[in-house]
């Protein structure tokens, strides 16, 4: 139980706190009620509390939304992403899967050397790399390609260990049984080792998708052709073009972050978890 | 049956070793390769050994040496507000009794927008007519020029990346507490301690790993530094927001000078690699295995 002094100074703090988040969260709010209004609503509301508020709903209620997706390449963006963040995490899990499986359970020659290999690799950042992945993937003629989008992307050390430290604690009696039962070992690495890591194919996944959806410079440097653009990039494009409007500049922004919001409201005890536990949103 | 695991290894292991082979290995020993060359990747017959002179010519060059200071600066705006914020709204929301669902949601709210969206939403913010501009003269403050300034662009910057990102570390802060055992402050109480005892005790010391932990990921975010002033600036207003990876994107896939671009990103590296083994040195590691192997545990 709470003293009543205790009492005083929980509801000091909770008033402090609440006052605090109105204050952090008012990019948001403006950037939410304005992107309902036209330019000439956005700068007249601007000296008053209505900057924060969204307009009385009306016919064209949602005009910023309308001209976005109807206008511009928007929904188009808005597919590559999903269809390229799909890929990914399909190969993701596959690569990294089999990887992670073999440095946990299958004792091959130099194992625990590839181990500790993987462990270093996750010092190197991108940046170090990125300019020779572009070098790469220009000479090998695949600029403005999905696959030369896509093929630097597909391995990562950090899943391949993250996925070895769940498959190394499966029991072993139950691989034992599957060979006895001649099950191959691919086969029974899909149809039984990652049923039964659920989790951390979630993870895996989540990661993947929030990594695709957010990434800027990597697609930046190998799209080039309006087709191919993804949301963040296709995002730029649209704002930068002198026609678009401060409404609908703002609508835009807040569809590119739909998608994630969804992902964290519904993986939001994944992402938690990778969160405290690893710290590392980059991968 | 030695034989078959060392087939079967490889058939598991192949695909991810070919393509660590090819976009990493390869990559990291052509950036070291590179480094030592004047490769300029439109005309690579053209390409000589040149030793140590690019190491030497980075440090000389006016704009790195700018982009490095930059970066500096980036690193010493960031990281006492990100994690000193983040440690403090943690440990008010471990505290407070009520609403603490909505706040921890609150504060991480921006961590789910992408720098591309934070950065667009922002310009608009900081507009010289802007909303900021607008608050501000109700307080009585002359209208700023925020990212349009040289002075001010970089520390705007700054603050709008630990808005962005302080719920992040908030998080990870909020997960270490709830791991602080409970006997421990009860001991404490029985022995009368104050509040400012029990955080110095017990909260601050079982929270060290951890801060060395967030300190060190957070310094390495700012270090790396890019797409904020890529969007917002340019790099701009007259390089004031240039940063090392911006210089090396700039040099290595804008002007093809894939020589000294390695170089740079070997600087960069070996700063990053640095600031990893001091992290490790401190925290001897303990923290992350703890963590990694509950996580195993748990699934």
């Amino acid at each position: 139980m709470l003293t009543k002094k205790q009492k005083r100074i929980n509801w000091i703090l909770v008033a402090v706190l609440l006052v605090l988040s109105v204050f952090f969260l008012f990019p948001v709010l403006w950037m939410l009620a304005n992107s309902f209004k036209a330019d000439a609503a956005i700068t007249a509301d601007m000296n008053s509390i209505a900057a924060f508020i969204p307009p009385a709903p009306s016919g064209n209620f949602f005009e910023n939304y309308v001209s976005i997706i109807t206008d511009t390449n928007f929904l188009r963006y808005m597919a590559n992403t999903l269809l390229y963040a799909a890929i990914l995490i399909v190969l993701s899990i596959v690569v990294n899967g089999l990887a992670g499986y073999a440095l946990a359970k299958i004792n091959f020659p130099f194992r625990d050397q590839w181990l500790m290999i993987i462990i270093m690799l996750l010092i190197v950042p991108t940046e170090t790399v990125i300019t020779i992945h572009f070098l790469i993937i220009a000479k090998a003629g695949l600029l403005n390609t999905i696959v030369g989008y896509i093929l630097p992307l597909i391995v990562n050390p950090f899943n391949i260990y993250l996925f070895r430290q769940v498959f190394v604690s499966l029991p072993d009696d139950v691989y034992e049984a599957a060979q006895l039962d001649f099950c191959g070992p691919v086969k029974y690495f899909f149809t039984m080792v990652l049923p039964m890591s659920k989790t951390v194919v979630a993870t895996v996944s989540v990661f993947t998708f929030l990594n695709v959806w957010n990434d800027y410079l990597w697609p930046s440097l190998v799209f080039t052709s309006s087709d191919l653009l993804t949301a963040q990039i296709g995002l730029n494009s649209i704002t930068s073009n002198e026609n678009t409007t401060m409404g609908q500049t703002l609508a835009v922004i807040t569809l590119v972050t739909i998608p994630v919001i969804i992902i964290y409201s519904l993986f939001s005890k994944q992402i938690v978890e990778g969160v405290t536990s690893t710290g590392s949103k980059e991968g | 049956m030695k034989k078959k695991n060392s087939i079967m290894g490889m058939a598991f292991f192949g695909p991810a070793l070919v393509l660590l082979t090819i976009f990493l290995f390869l990559p990291m020993l052509l950036t070291f390769g590179f480094s030592f060359t004047d490769y300029f990747a439109l005309n690579p017959e053209l390409t000589h050994f040149v030793g140590l002179e690019n190491y030497i010519d980075i440090f000389k060059d006016e704009l790195f040496v700018q982009s490095f200071l930059n970066t500096v600066k980036f690193v010493i705006i960031i990281v006492p507000l990100q994690c000193g914020g983040a440690l403090l709204l943690a440990l008010a929301i471990n505290k407070a009794a009520h609403c603490k669902k909505y706040f921890k949601v609150a504060f991480f709210v921006p961590v789910v927008m992408s720098l591309a969206v934070v950065s667009t939403l922002w310009m608009q913010i900081y507009s010289p007519e802007g909303i900021l501009n607008t608050l501000l003269a109700n307080f009585g403050i002359d209208a700023q020029p925020f990212i349009h300034s040289a002075d001010q662009a970089l520390p705007s910057i700054a603050i709008m990346s630990v808005w962005q990102g302080v719920g992040y570390q908030m998080i990870i802060f909020l997960g270490g507490l709830q791991n602080i055992n409970p006997a421990l402050y009860e001991a404490a109480e029985m022995d009368h301690a104050s509040a400012w005892q029990k955080f110095k005790d017990i909260t601050l010391p079982e929270l060290k790993p951890l801060c060395i932990f967030v300190f060190i990921t957070v310094t390495i975010g700012a270090f790396r530094m890019l797409v904020q002033p890529m969007v917002m600036t340019g790099g701009g207003p007259d390089h004031s927001t240039y940063t090392i990876v911006y210089d090396i994107y700039e040099t290595g896939t804008v002007n093809w000078e894939m020589g000294l671009a390695s170089t740079m990103a070997i600087v960069f590296t070996v700063f990053v690699v640095i600031l990893t083994i001091i992290q490790n040195v401190l925290t001897k590691d303990k923290e992350g295995r703890k963590h990694v192997n509950k996580k195993a545990k748990a699934n």
